[in-house]
């Protein structure tokens, strides 16, 4: 929507951008802080895993070290993340020794306010990580009066950034107070009043969302999340943002959310490289088998020291490249063909489809598209831990209780337009156990959302439309 | 210092009279002027109320300090009086107050069935069924209009168009709609409309109002709903009734998307 990209010039240049100066917590006594939690799979390592051996660090290091906790928050430069800030490069190296004022060239207008002050940090040359304060800027000249003289001058070229982080740190407090007492401080929807919804608040540390725009395999885009924070999710505890929050409002907020979720499944992926050999339970495992508790302990230092390396940067690339696909034209889910319009034949189609052994959509939804379909009586393995899980009914992968929509209530969580619906049926629900059809042709598509979207008024539960030949008998009746 | 008290209460009095007197002008009791027809003449009865009420608070300070005035005044030794009721006096201060608030109750009368007695609802609200469906739920307004040309009803139909913390009302005629709530008891708050009506659990309750003036104005929950209940802002838009219809077209339009038409920009 107002996607600006100007900051992504920023990733290639060194690996923390800057730190982000902490809002006035920072006096706070610790038991106050907000701080961000670990996940289970991070807690269940064994310890040299989560804390380091020697000087190597764990996860929880590497973790912290690229994202800060809430009253510092860091700008990793690796994620597709607008953390808000004109970046620039000095345009002429300043003669003289003393150096007050800098020809700057920035990406984007800048203007300062009389009385005004902005802080600007260098990032590359001899000069950074010089931070400087900017108290005048003279447009015309496009140059900064600093604040003080800088004790090392930079030269041409070097690249600044001004106010960073700016943006990250507005959508950190507007979270903080609209958003973490059902999500969490650390995105992991276990705030203060969560236990008390139904359906659960989602836990962005998975970096998966439901209700999405784009391909089966696509992340979230910003459209998406800003369109939840727009119209809310009815049926759920979710509500509509707007008006209380304003455009600008909204986009530092998807910003924070989308930096939650990336810390979240950096956190996951990093923890799960680890957690096959290095977890409680493998170490009990291993030591059952007869290794010695020192050995785990070097070959854990080995893989810190050879292999974890490798491993960063793949998790981080990975991460930089599907949030930035998510965002592009490729990952959104646009129809070839037209809605195939509304009619009694249609959904006669639909609903033979929706019936059909193939794609059986009666078998979690039920025949009657009541959501009691045969799936959700049985009883299923939780995946990761090869138990069966204590209630019936499908899960999700937040382990919560997944039940199917109920479609004769006409409450459509991810939006109630053809268009919502099509994506929904291409694309699944991720995360749920609605699979993707996306192998069907756009027709039939069409003719199940054409369907689904009458069930609410259907005469009778599970209500047959009438056949081709009956509709002209029906209409004239 | 005796007769400073007396002047004292004499004082507060005076600052009463100078404040109730510049307070309409001013605008001091209210977050605007009315800006519905109704709006104003509920605003005439507080303004009613408040010379009632400054005149018998006037009225008692001055006795107050008479009072004060005269003992402070007396000589040092005189005797005290005493006295063991009066009657009449009694009666006077029940009688004269109880007529005053009758007066209050009769003459408040019509105001009040304009605004809740359902047979008494301008005639143009009488004859059209409600605009909309507002559904307040924790922590927002759903609002649902009829499809273009068809009646509101009470269960969703086929055709309605849902929106979310966005009224959009005609300007200049009386607009009805029906307030609802999915939980908990909200009440429905515009307060540059002065109309505030609780959203019950089961019951459907007509509410109208008549905005003349084009403009944003707010509506938010009345009522302590639960943790969020600061959230539930939402904007009822006044705009003349083709603009109205435009929008109503729009959210039509959008409603029906289907990802392909050219001319849509799909957020």
């Amino acid at each position: 929507m107002f996607l600006k990209n100007r900051h992504f010039s920023i990733v290639t240049c060194g690996l923390l951008l800057a730190v982000v100066a902490g809002c006035s917590g920072s006096d706070l006594p610790d038991s106050f802080k907000a701080r961000f939690v670990y996940s289970d799979r991070t807690e269940g390592l064994m310890k040299e895993a989560q804390n380091g051996v020697e000087d190597l660090p764990g996860v929880k290091e590497l973790l912290d070290e690229r994202f800060g906790d809430p009253q510092h928050l860091l700008a990793w430069s690796q994620l597709p993340v607008d953390f808000g800030g004109l970046s620039g490069t000095v345009a002429e190296t300043p003669a003289g020794d003393v150096v007050k004022d800098l020809k700057l060239n920035l990406s984007d207008s800048f203007t300062l306010e009389e009385g005004q002050t902005a802080v600007a940090q260098f990032v590359t040359g001899e000069a950074a990580p010089a931070v400087v304060i900017i108290t005048g800027w003279d447009a015309e000249k496009s140059e900064a009066i600093l604040a003080s003289a800088m004790e090392t001058a930079p030269a041409q070229g070097d690249l600044v950034v001004i106010g960073a982080g700016e943006r990250l740190q507005t959508g950190r407090s507007l979270y903080m107070q609209h958003c973490s007492h059902c999500h969490g401080t650390s995105g992991d929807g276990n705030g203060p009043t969560a236990e008390y919804l139904y359906p659960r608040p989602r836990d962005y540390r998975h970096g998966v969302f439901k209700f999405t725009s784009t391909k089966p395999q696509s992340k979230v885009s910003r459209d998406d999340l800003t369109r939840v924070l727009r119209n809310g999710v009815a049926g759920t505890y979710m509500p509509s943002f707007v008006p209380m929050l304003n455009d600008e409002q909204l986009y530092d907020v998807v910003e924070y959310v989308r930096f939650l979720s990336m810390r979240g499944e950096f956190e996951r992926k990093l923890a799960g490289e680890l957690s096959a050999d290095y977890s409680q339970d493998a170490v009990d495992a291993r030591k059952a088998d007869g290794e010695s508790y020192k050995d785990i302990v070097s070959e854990l230092k080995d893989f810190l020291a050879e292999d974890m390396a490798d491993s960063l940067e793949f998790v981080s690339d990975d991460l930089a490249t599907s949030w930035t696909e998510a965002d592009t034209d490729d990952a959104l889910i646009t129809p070839n063909s037209p809605r195939v319009p509304d009619s009694p034949e249609s959904r006669r189609l639909g609903r033979e489809l929706y019936l059909s052994k193939a794609i059986n959509c009666a078998d979690c939804h039920g025949v009657a598209g009541n959501g009691n379909g045969p799936q959700t009586t049985i009883y299923e393995k939780n995946p990761v831990t090869q138990e069966l899980y204590s209630e019936p009914g499908l899960h999700d992968v937040w382990d919560n209780l997944n039940q199917p929509r109920n479609l004769t209530y006409g409450i459509y969580r991810g939006g109630r337009r053809p268009i919502d619906l099509y994506r929904r049926i291409y694309a699944g629900i991720k995360g749920s156990r609605m699979p993707s059809f996306k192998n069907l042709k756009d027709d039939e598509i069409w003719h199940i959302v054409n369907y689904v979207l009458s069930i609410p008024f259907e005469p009778e539960p599970g209500h047959a439309p009438l056949p081709a030949g009956d509709v002209a008998t029906a209409s004239n009746n | 210092m005796k007769k400073l008290w007396a002047l004292f209460f004499f004082f507060w009095p005076l600052v009463a009279l100078i404040v109730c007197w510049i307070a309409p002008d001013r605008g001091w009791w209210f977050p605007s002027e009315a800006k519905s027809p109704l709006g104003s003449r509920i605003d005439d009865l507080f303004y009613l109320i408040l010379v009632i009420v400054t005149v018998v608070f006037i009225g008692t300070q001055f006795a107050l300090g008479y009072v004060l005035w005269k003992g402070a005044t007396k000589e040092e030794g005189s005797e005290a009086y005493f006295s063991h009721g009066s009657h009449s006096l009694e009666l006077i201060w029940t009688v004269v107050p109880a007529f005053v608030l009758v007066f209050i109750a009769l003459y408040q009368m019509d105001v009040w069935a304009e605004f809740r007695v359902k047979s008494y609802y301008p005639e143009e609200t009488l004859k059209d069924g409600p605009m909309m469906e507002v559904k307040a739920r924790q922590f927002e307004w759903r609002i649902r209009y009829p499809e273009p040309g068809k009646d509101l009803q009470n269960q969703p139909q086929p055709g309605d168009l849902y929106t979310v913390n966005e009224m959009h009302v005609p300007t200049g005629k009386p607009v009805k709609f029906n307030l609802r709530t999915d939980d908990v008891q909200h009440a429905f708050f515009a307060p540059q409309l002065r109309v505030k009506q609780d959203a019950v659990a089961g019951l459907i309750i007509p509410v109208w109002f008549m905005i003349e003036e084009a403009g944003d104005y707010d509506l938010v929950c009345a009522e302590l709903c639960g943790w969020g209940h600061y959230k539930m802002r939402a904007t009822i838009v006044a705009e003349p009734e083709e603009k109205v219809a435009e929008y109503i077209e729009q959210l039509q339009a959008d409603q029906n998307y289907d990802g392909v038409a050219a001319d849509e920009d799909d957020e």
